[in-house]
């Protein structure tokens, strides 16, 4: 599984999604289920799934897919088709 | 403001233990200005103890009143806190538990049950002012409650320690309560009620998990579905208590090294949750574990659980338990 797919099925996952409606341009905004507690479980599941944990202020500033990918890509995670 | 404090801010806020007080200076109080209410299976000895005009939990309360003493269960002191806080008076109030597990007397939270649905509210301000320890009230639990009692207190402790809003001095809190009740008994003895006032003052400065996610999401379809059952909050926190641990541990390599961080016997508390565990009673609700997954999975303390719980964890939870 390439992290990409990973990161889908994480998001997924987290958010409780219908497979169909993810994409990797996604923000909180269209997602009902997107809350404080929810990024709680997204940094868990990051942690679990690519081995980093991250920051308080990294994961506040999580507003959508994207920003998961940039994090972790500043950290050496590389998102390749 | 961190990702820590911004989560807490909606679901958790610091909770420190309101002062203890003795049965003695709850005696001493002007009873022209104190009332108690009292739940029903402590009444008579309510009325031997204190000399307070005492009135059914929920009776309005004079404007005199200055100070209320409640002595009961956690929906009794729940209630006595809304009264309490907010009747838009000044009233002190003192909680005394009739049982452990709770913490309704030791937490800023308030829980409600609106035909079946869990209200949460959680606000400073429902601390209560003071608690108190009667110890002889321990005697009066029926054995199978008070067993029950110790898993909640365990619920709160352990998932306290594991959520990952949880931080080093917590965890230090929290492990020394743990081996404090490991030297403990799951029956009736009345150290229980400090350890789980204690477990659940720390609870409310992180959060709990997935065993509270559970016994919040399925407590009253249960009781539609086996009506003869008695579930109740704590019954549910004992009996998930296991299976979520084991599934916990199965998933992450981080579960063990936790406890090992803070010298806690992983095999003991293994075997605690274990004992208050009853294989015949979960197989009989996996059904209603499985029809009500989604709600599970949405509930606010699943979402703070220590590992990630994915939709296909159900698998594991439909599993028989041996």
């Amino acid at each position: 599984m390439t992290n990409l797919e990973k990161l889908r099925e994480l998001v997924i996952d987290v958010f409780l999604l219908d497979p169909a409606e993810f994409r990797f341009d996604l923000t909180r905004e269209e997602v009902d289920t997107w809350d404080s507690l929810a990024l709680v479980s997204l940094a868990v599941g990051i942690k679990s799934t690519f081995g980093y944990h991250p920051t308080p202020a990294e994961a506040m500033s999580i507003h959508s897919v994207r920003d998961v990918i940039r994090i972790l890509s500043e950290k050496g995670v590389r998102f390749e088709e | 403001m961190s990702f820590e404090s911004s989560a807490r801010k909606v679901f958790v806020l610091k909770s420190e233990l309101p002062p203890l007080w003795t049965l003695q200076e709850l005696g001493s109080l002007d009873p022209e200005t104190t009332w108690v209410w009292a739940g029903p299976t402590v009444a008579a000895r309510v009325s031997a103890q204190f000399r307070y005009a005492q009135t059914t939990p929920g009776d309005p309360l004079p404007d005199r009143v200055a100070t209320l003493i409640v002595v009961g269960g956690g929906t009794i002191i729940d209630q006595a806190k809304l009264r309490a806080r907010d009747s838009g008076r000044s009233i002190r109030l003192i909680a005394i538990p009739s049982i452990w597990g709770s913490g309704a007397e030791a937490s800023p939270i308030v829980v409600l049950d609106h035909e079946g649905a869990k209200d949460i509210r959680i606000h400073s301000k429902y601390l209560p002012d003071g608690r108190a320890i009667w110890p002889e009230l321990a005697a009066s639990i029926p054995p199978a409650r008070a067993r029950e009692a110790c898993g909640d207190c365990w619920a709160h402790a352990l998932e306290g320690f594991l959520s990952p809003l949880a931080g080093d001095d917590l965890r230090q809190e929290l492990s020394d309560v743990m081996r404090s009740m490991l030297a403990l008994p799951l029956a009736n003895d009345p150290r229980w009620f400090e350890v789980g006032a204690r477990a659940c003052a720390g609870q409310a400065r992180s959060s709990v998990g997935l065993v509270h996610g559970l016994a919040h999401a399925l407590e009253s379809p249960l009781r539609a579905a086996q009506p003869s059952a008695g579930w109740h909050h704590a019954k549910l926190c004992s009996l998930f208590l296991y299976p979520v641990m084991q599934w916990n541990r199965t998933i992450s390599d981080s579960w063990s090294q936790k406890l090992a961080d803070y010298q806690l016997d992983e095999a003991a508390i293994m075997a605690v949750a274990r004992e208050l565990f009853n294989p015949q009673t979960y197989n009989g609700i996996v059904p209603i574990l499985a029809e009500h997954w989604r709600s599970v999975l949405l509930n606010p303390c699943t979402r703070t659980n220590s590992t990630l719980v994915r939709p296909s964890a159900l698998d594991y939870f439909r599993q028989t338990f041996p």
